[in-house]
C-alpha cells in the first residue's frame, strides 16, 4: 500500500434531502494512492457520498478537503477528481478519440501535447485501434474502457468509480476488474470505488468502506472485514455465514462460551464485555465448518444432511440441526474423504478461532 | 393465428398509411396536376402548361409576398427557438416537471381567433399598451404604429407558436440524459459550456427540426399576417388562398402552392447543410447507445 497520507479527509459529513437523512455524521480518510471501497446495499448513501466528493451535491454540514484544501465552493470542474459514471455518459457525437480528448480540449491543453496523452490513455486501455469509433459501434466493455480513460487522462488525484461494472454481463465484469486493477497500478491514481457488489469490493479494494442506512459501518482491509466484522449486518453482507441465536453462558480468561436455547454450545477465545444471560449473535462461515474431526479442541453439533449443491472445486451442504436451525457447510472437494450423502446424520466440527460473536442489531 | 412481426407491422400501419393516401397523396397529386392546368374566366381547362409556375416566378407581387413569409416565418422561428431552449432546458434538466409542461400547452386551448384579436386589443391605437404609455407620459399621441406591423405580426406568432416549438425542443432535449451534463462538467466545463459542448450537438438535429416545423406553421399562416400586419402581413398563403377563394385560378394558385413548398424544402437543405458545414450539426449518432 502506498503512503499514509490522505488525499481527502471527511469531517462529520452530513447529507440531508429534505427531511431525509442520506448521510449522517461521516468521517473518512482516503489515502493517497489506494482502491478504496465504499459498499453497502442500495440507498446506504455510497452515491451520495462520492457525488459530494465530485462536486455534484453539496454537504448540508461538515467538511470534505481534497489534497488538503476545503472544496465546499469549489464547483465540480474546478475539482481535481474525474468520475466514471455508472453508465459511462460517453457523449455519442464524439468518437472514442475525442471522448477521451474532452477535458484536455476544455483545459486548452495544445493540440500535440493532447493527441500524444490521449494516445497514451488509449494504449493502456487498449483502444487505441478503436480510435476513430462512435460511442454505439462499441461493445459495453470497451465503453467502459472509454470511460476510464476519458477520466483518468486528466491525471485526477482522485478517480471515483460509480458501480462501473453494474451494467455488464458477469464474464466481462471479472476480467473488468482485472484490468481495472492493472490500470490502477500503471496510473497510480487513488480510487475511489462505488459498489454494492461484495465481490468487486473485495477483489478490487486496499480497504473497504461498509455503508449502512447513511453511516459508516465499518472501515477495513478485505479481509479484516471478511474474518472479523463488527456487526451483524457487517457479516451477512460481506459473503455468506451462518447465524445463531445465543446466550451468553461464561465469559472469562479463556473467553467467551455462549449457548444457543437448543443446547448447542459455542466457545470464542475472544474475551467479551457482554456478562453472562446477555444476548449475543454467534456468526460461522460455511467454510468454517467441517465434517472431519480434525482438531480435538473443535466444537461440534449433530445434524442430518439436507441437501448438496455441487460446485465444482466445492460444494455447498445444507444440513439441519437438532432444532430443525438450517446451516451451510461448504465443502472442499478432496477425493481421499468421505463425505455424507442427504439424508445422513452427521456432526459438524468448527474451531474457536472461527466463531464470531456479535451484538444482536 | 400466426402472424409474422411484419404482417403486424403492415396490418397496424395500414389504417393510417390508407387515410394519408386518400386524403393527402392523392388530393396533393391531384393539385399537382392542376398545375400544370389553365385557366379560362373562372373555369379550370385541363391542360399541360407551364404558364402557372412562369407566371409565379416571374411575378413581383409573388416573391414580395413570398419573401415577407420566409421572413417571418424565420423570424419567427429563430425567436421562438431561442425562447425555447432555456425553458426545454428547465423542463428536462431541472424541474423535471411535466405539469409545467401542460400549463404552457394549455395556452392552445383557447381559439386561435380570440388570442389575434387580444393582441389586437393590446395593440391597437385604442388598446392597452397605448393607454398604458399615455398614461406613464411617455408617448403624447397614441401609437399606432404597434398594430399592423411586422413588430405585431411576430409577437403574435410567436406567442401563438412558442408552445409548439417548447413542445418540441422538450421532447428532442429529453433524449439527453442529464448525466451528459454531469460528465461535461465533471470534465472540466461550467454548466453553460455543458450545454454548448454536449447538449446542443446532441439535440442539434431535433433543434433543427423544431425550427424548421415552427417555421412551416408559420410561413403559412395567413390569416395572423393578414389581421395584425395589414399591408405588411401579405404572404404567399394569402396570395394562395386568394387564387382559390376570390380569381378561381386554381392552376395558378397550385403552382403557388408548390412552389411555396419547394422553398420550404431548400430552406431546410439549407440550414442543414449549414448547420453540417459549421459542425454545429453533426451526424446523427444513436443518443443511447445499447439501451444503457
Amino acid at each position: 500500500m502506498a503512503a499514509i497520507a490522505p488525499i481527502i479527509e471527511i469531517r462529520n459529513g452530513t447529507k440531508m434531502f429534505g427531511s431525509f437523512t442520506a448521510l449522517a455524521d461521516i468521517n473518512l480518510s482516503i489515502n493517497q494512492g489506494e482502491i478504496l471501497t465504499l459498499l453497502g446495499p442500495s440507498g446506504c448513501g455510497k452515491t451520495t457520498l462520492m457525488r459530494l466528493i465530485a462536486g455534484f451535491e453539496n454537504l448540508t454540514s461538515g467538511t470534505i478537503q481534497i489534497g488538503g484544501v476545503d472544496i465546499a465552493n469549489i464547483p465540480p470542474e474546478r475539482r481535481p477528481v474525474n468520475m466514471v459514471f455508472q453508465r459511462y455518459a460517453l457523449f455519442p457525437h464524439l468518437d472514442v478519440f475525442e471522448n477521451v480528448a474532452f477535458g484536455l480540449k476544455v483545459k486548452g491543453m495544445p493540440k500535440e501535447e493532447r493527441t500524444e496523452r490521449v494516445n497514451r490513455m488509449l494504449h493502456i486501455v487498449q483502444l487505441e485501434s478503436f480510435a476513430n469509433r462512435y460511442i454505439d459501434q462499441l461493445s459495453g466493455g470497451q465503453c467502459q474502457r472509454v470511460a476510464l480513460a476519458r477520466a483518468l487522462v486528466n491525471g485526477p488525484k482522485v478517480l471515483l468509480l460509480d458501480e462501473p461494472l453494474a451494467a455488464l454481463d458477469l464474464k466481462i465484469r471479472q476480467h473488468m476488474l482485472a484490468e481495472m486493477k492493472r490500470i490502477h497500478i500503471e496510473t497510480g491514481a487513488t480510487f475511489v470505488y462505488v459498489t454494492h457488489d461484495q465481490d468487486e469490493a473485495l477483489i478490487l479494494s486496499d480497504r473497504v468502506v461498509l455503508m449502512e442506512k447513511g453511516r459508516v459501518v465499518q472501515v477495513d482491509r478485505p479481509t479484516e472485514m471478511y474474518a472479523k466484522p463488527k456487526s451483524l449486518f457487517a457479516a451477512k453482507f460481506l459473503g455468506e455465514t451462518n447465524i445463531f441465536e445465543t446466550t451468553i453462558t461464561a465469559v472469562n480468561g479463556i473467553g467467551t462460551t455462549a449457548r444457543t436455547s437448543s443446547g448447542i454450545q459455542f466457545h470464542s477465545s475472544e474475551t467479551l464485555t457482554k456478562k453472562p444471560s446477555e444476548k449475543i449473535a454467534v456468526s460461522i462461515r460455511p467454510e468454517s465448518l467441517t465434517f472431519q474431526h480434525k482438531n480435538p479442541d473443535a466444537q461440534s453439533a449433530e445434524c442430518v444432511v439436507d441437501d448438496i449443491v455441487f460446485m465444482g472445486s466445492r460444494s455447498f451442504y445444507t444440513v439441519r440441526l437438532n432444532d430443525q436451525s438450517k446451516v451451510r457447510v461448504q465443502v472442499q472437494r478432496d477425493g481421499r474423504l468421505s463425505v455424507p450423502s442427504p439424508g445422513d446424520k452427521a456432526t459438524i466440527f468448527w474451531d474457536a478461532s472461527n466463531v464470531v460473536m456479535l451484538p444482536r442489531d | 393465428m400466426n402472424l409474422s412481426r411484419t404482417k403486424i407491422g403492415a396490418i397496424l400501419a395500414a389504417p393510417t398509411v390508407v387515410y394519408m393516401v386518400i386524403f393527402f397523396v392523392v388530393p396533393s397529386l391531384i393539385l399537382f396536376s392542376y398545375s400544370f392546368w389553365s385557366s379560362e374566366s373562372y373555369r379550370v381547362v385541363p391542360d399541360f402548361v407551364f404558364t402557372n409556375y412562369l407566371d409565379s416566378l416571374h411575378s413581383a407581387v409573388f416573391w414580395k409576398v413570398t419573401i415577407n413569409a420566409v421572413r417571418i416565418g424565420l423570424t419567427t422561428a429563430a425567436i421562438s427557438l431561442v425562447l425555447a431552449v432555456p425553458v426545454g432546458y428547465y423542463l428536462v434538466y431541472v424541474s423535471r416537471s411535466q405539469t409545467m409542461l401542460y400549463l404552457i400547452l394549455i395556452t392552445w386551448f383557447s381559439s386561435y381567433l380570440v388570442r389575434i384579436y387580444a393582441w389586437r386589443t393590446l395593440l391597437g391605437t385604442n388598446g392597452v399598451l397605448n393607454a398604458v404609455l399615455l398614461q406613464l407620459g411617455i408617448v403624447d399621441h397614441p401609437v399606432d404604429a404597434f398594430l399592423f406591423s411586422s413588430f405585431a405580426v411576430t409577437i403574435t406568432l410567436v406567442h401563438i407558436y412558442l408552445p409548439f416549438c417548447i413542445l418540441l425542443v422538450t421532447s428532442s432535449l429529453s433524449e439527453i440524459k442529464p448525466d451528459l451534463i454531469d460528465a461535461a462538467r465533471d470534465l472540466g466545463t461550467s454548466s453553460l459550456g455543458a450545454f454548448f459542448r454536449v447538449i446542443a450537438p446532441n439535440a442539434a438535429n431535433g433543434l433543427a427540426g423544431a425550427f424548421m416545423l415552427t417555421f412551416i406553421l408559420v410561413a403559412g399562416d395567413y390569416v395572423t399576417p393578414q389581421m395584425l400586419g395589414g399591408s405588411s402581413g401579405q404572404t404567399t398563403g394569402l396570395l394562395i388562398a386568394d387564387q382559390f377563394r376570390k380569381t378561381g385560378n386554381w392552376p395558378l394558385g397550385a403552382a403557388q402552392a408548390f412552389v411555396m413548398f419547394v422553398i420550404s424544402i431548400a430552406l431546410y437543405f439549407i440550414l442543414v447543410s449549414l448547420g453540417r458545414a459549421t459542425g454545429l450539426i453533426v451526424k446523427r449518432r444513436t443518443i443511447n447507445p445499447k439501451g444503457i
